[in-house]
């Protein structure tokens, strides 16, 4: 602590220099934040699917959907635990761009596939009972402000069999996603009330959720729901939760090169910057650091000197822009879907920030441990 | 001396002098390339986005679609429906006497991406006999066409750049069956380009779909569209939209360009206010090694004003290297190269198309970096000219 005056002296001596300095590093790490924000958030998407979840769609992408009856022949597929048929029902509330996106389900049955989801027991209890009921993600029924036992009237292109597509449920409880708490708009209906009413595609599930007792056996697994159908008029598609969503991912563009590229260039720059900066401060500087060898500061003591000068001023400003960065991560959001800026981002830009302090300082730091008080004192 | 002859001669002093200053000056210049190159090469997907789209418009091509879809995908046409619209008025017709139309259905055929064979969807468009003298941009380039009531179909060029096992011969796996691959066509680059083509009526019926998705039609020239669209609207059998294909295409284009714009500005902005702070510590620190120089100038006579536009002078020269870099960096490196994203016609299929690094995209980047540059400059330029002639003179 007692080299603080000093350091703080050396940082004070050009204040313009200090501070254009710190202001690039803070806006390096403000985008460093939310590029590595948004490039985290997607991995975190892949790294939260459970493995030990299959996916069974129709084989081709746009094929008729699955007869509900293969429900219990996937059932007894060795291995299978749980299983839940899925259709989906879209539409609008009120406004069209109200969009509305609810899953057709045996809400029972999917709550046990997708133990991240939870809901309270009476809720549940209620959704069950009620045949129109719905129920929504914490997110949306606060965005609406709905109370339970509310109608809620949706606008679908999905029609009934009257030619309606005016559809009304009941809002019966609220569930959320403990992984991901208070971001996701999801809403589930029954099942059975869904295909009654709808028009076309009756008796048939755009997919089936699976869960599996073993995931080191997933590929087995998949592969023998798969055969159960082969050849026959609605072939499957059996998949691992995680590799459906890497393949989704991919289908949207190569964001990790495109944000590795960005952050890659703006550290590149940064470096060079504050490389140059230590660089200059130290060479104006010499015959004070050759003072401070000549009362008897060892040449570590010079070279730490350096160093923790550009860690402090480095580390300061990174913490600022990684501050900002969480402070507007939030806006972000909405276009990119949700999610937080993971802690784990927060952390290793720290390290980034020690780790361009340590490189840039490095050399003018050698070069003062260096130094020959003779020679530096002359001028030399 | 004349204002200019001391600009001049001060600024060349200054420009000499940059080689001893490498270090300092390559800090401004490195900074700007770094934020040209990335606003440029994410505009220049836009910019591509967009042509790619655009291109796939004319002026007497009207597409209809059911009332309400914004999309080709959302909208659903009975063949009754497409029947009673090809005879409306201002229909071209052609040398057969048949309106020349296309009532096509969309469906969506999965493909491996070339290289790490991800999955991917393009859209295969099943199209009515007048599909190509409705379009005429579109061109069998190899192979033969497709046969109708056989799973035959055509791939676009682009398409066929982009993605693994789409050569002629080759079979696709879809409903029904497989499908051989028999032609290759050419659109122009367009948005049909990244389609795969196949006769309308088979594809219905290998999906046992009823109705199309949407209805094009070649007008008798751009000012029947009047007429056309109020001979549908006014028809109680009908609930149609109808649209122009420039008019129709700018709306589909519009959500993916909204965000890439907006990516563009927000990482090109904050990196251009970074380059800023860049190009302010430089100049000043540039300023501040030679106050000596400068005082002894102001001392034998040369003006304020001379110091001032030397130091603007000699930020914009680093700027505008700084810019050219960049722009090299994104055109040299990105323009022509053919990226593939979520944007094609029907649920997440895929849409091929170039960066394009456009003069206008090159203006852009470079007054950026002239803004960079002059406000850069301007501070430190007006500190080396109200520095105290005698004080600085003085600190040696």
């Amino acid at each position: 602590m007692k080299y603080f005056p000093l350091i703080w002296a050396g940082l004070r001596r050009k204040p313009a220099r200090s501070i254009f300095t710190l202001l690039s590093v803070v806006v390096a790490f403000l985008l460093f934040g939310m590029l590595q924000g948004i490039n985290a958030g997607f991995a975190k998407v892949i790294a939260d699917q459970h493995l030990d979840r299959l996916l069974t769609d129709p084989r081709v992408p746009g094929g008729a959907p699955i007869p509900i009856a293969d429900l219990q022949m996937i059932e007894k597929v060795p291995g299978v635990t749980a299983i839940a048929p899925r259709a989906i029902f879209f539409g609008a509330y009120q406004q069209p761009k109200n969009g509305i996106f609810a899953l057709a389900t045996f809400p029972d049955r999917w709550f046990a596939v997708r133990p991240e989801f939870v809901m309270q027991k009476e809720q549940l209890d209620r959704l069950l009972k009620t045949r129109d009921g719905i129920a929504v993600t914490v997110a949306m029924q606060k965005q609406y402000g709905w109370k339970i036992g509310d109608r809620i009237p949706i606008q679908s292109r999905i029609l009934k069999q009257s030619g309606s597509g005016e559809w009304v449920f009941e809002l019966a409880g609220v569930f959320d996603n403990t992984d991901n708490p208070g971001l996701g708009f999801l809403a589930l209906i029954n099942y059975a009330y869904f295909d009654e009413a709808r028009a076309k595609d009756r008796g048939t599930a755009d997919r089936f959720i699976v869960r599996i007792s073993d995931p080191k056996r997933s590929t087995q697994t998949a592969a023998a729901i798969d055969k159960l159908f082969a050849n026959s008029v609605h072939e499957t598609r059996t998949q691992s939760e995680k590799e459906q969503a890497q393949a989704q991912l991919k289908q949207v563009g190569d964001i990790n090169f495109f944000t590795t590229a960005i952050v890659g260039a703006v550290f590149f720059t940064l470096l060079f910057l504050t490389a140059n900066t230590m660089m200059q401060s130290v060479r104006e500087r010499i015959p004070e650091f050759a003072v401070l060898k000549t009362i008897g500061y060892s040449d570590a003591s010079v070279l730490m000197l350096v160093l923790v000068e550009a860690l402090c001023l480095c580390v300061f400003s990174a913490a600022i822009g990684l501050a900002i960065a969480m402070a507007i991560f939030p806006t972000l959001t909405s276009i990119f879907g949700g999610f937080k800026l993971e802690w784990a981002v927060i952390a290793s830009g720290i390290v980034a920030a020690v780790m361009v302090a340590l490189l840039s300082a490095f050399l003018p730091a050698w070069r003062v441990k260096q130094l020959r008080i003779v020679d530096a004192m002359a001028g030399r | 001396m004349s204002a200019v002859t001391q600009i001049t001669a001060v600024s060349l002093l200054n420009l000499r002098n940059i080689p001893k200053r490498v270090g300092t000056s390559l800090v401004i210049v490195i900074g700007i390339a770094g934020v040209v190159a990335v606003l440029i090469s994410v505009l220049s997907m836009s910019i591509g986005f967009r042509k790619t789209i655009d291109n796939s418009a004319r002026a007497d091509r009207t597409i209809v679609l059911s009332q309400g879809a914004d999309s080709e995908a959302a909208s659903n046409l009975s063949r009754a429906n497409a029947l009673s619209i090809v005879d409306a008025p201002g229909v071209k017709k052609g040398s057969s006497g048949k309106p020349i139309a296309s009532a096509e259905t969309l469906i969506v055929a999965p493909v491996a991406r070339k290289g790490d064979r991800s999955e991917a969807y393009v859209t295969l468009r099943g199209v009515g006999s007048e599909a190509f003298a409705l379009r005429p941009e579109v061109k069998l380039v190899a192979g033969r066409m497709f046969q109708p009531a056989v799973h035959e179909l055509l791939v676009g060029q682009s398409a066929l750049a982009q993605f693994a096992d789409l050569d002629i011969g080759s079979r696709i796996t879809l409903r029904e069956g497989e499908w051989t691959v028999v032609g290759i066509f050419t659109s122009e680059g367009n948005s049909h380009e990244s389609e795969l083509m196949a006769d309308a009526d088979t594809v219905l019926s290998a999906y046992a779909l009823t109705s199309f998705n949407s209805l094009t039609v070649l007008l008798d020239s751009q000012a029947s569209f009047g007429a056309f669209k109020d001979a549908l609207t006014t028809n109680p059998a009908l609930t149609v939209d109808a649209k122009t294909e420039p008019e129709y295409f700018a709306t589909v284009s519009k959500p993916l360009n909204r965000i890439l714009d907006l990516v563009a500005t927000t990482i090109g902005g904050i990196m251009a206010i970074g380059a800023l702070f860049g190009a302010l510590n430089t100049m000043y620190s540039a300023v501040s090694s030679r106050s000596t120089e400068i005082a002894m100038l102001r001392a034998i006579g040369f003006g304020g004003g001379a110091v001032v536009v030397s130091v603007l002078i000699e930020a914009l020269s680093l700027a505008l290297l700084g810019a050219i870099a960049g722009v090299a960096t994104a055109y040299f490196g990105f323009n022509g190269h053919a990226i593939s994203t979520i944007g094609g016609t029907v649920g997440n299929s895929q849409l091929v198309y170039s960066l394009t690094v456009s003069p206008r995209l090159m203006a852009l980047g470079m007054a950026l970096a002239c803004a960079i540059g002059f406000l850069g400059g301007l501070f430190p330029a007006i500190r080396a000219a109200r520095l105290p002639v005698a004080a600085a003179l003085r600190a040696t």
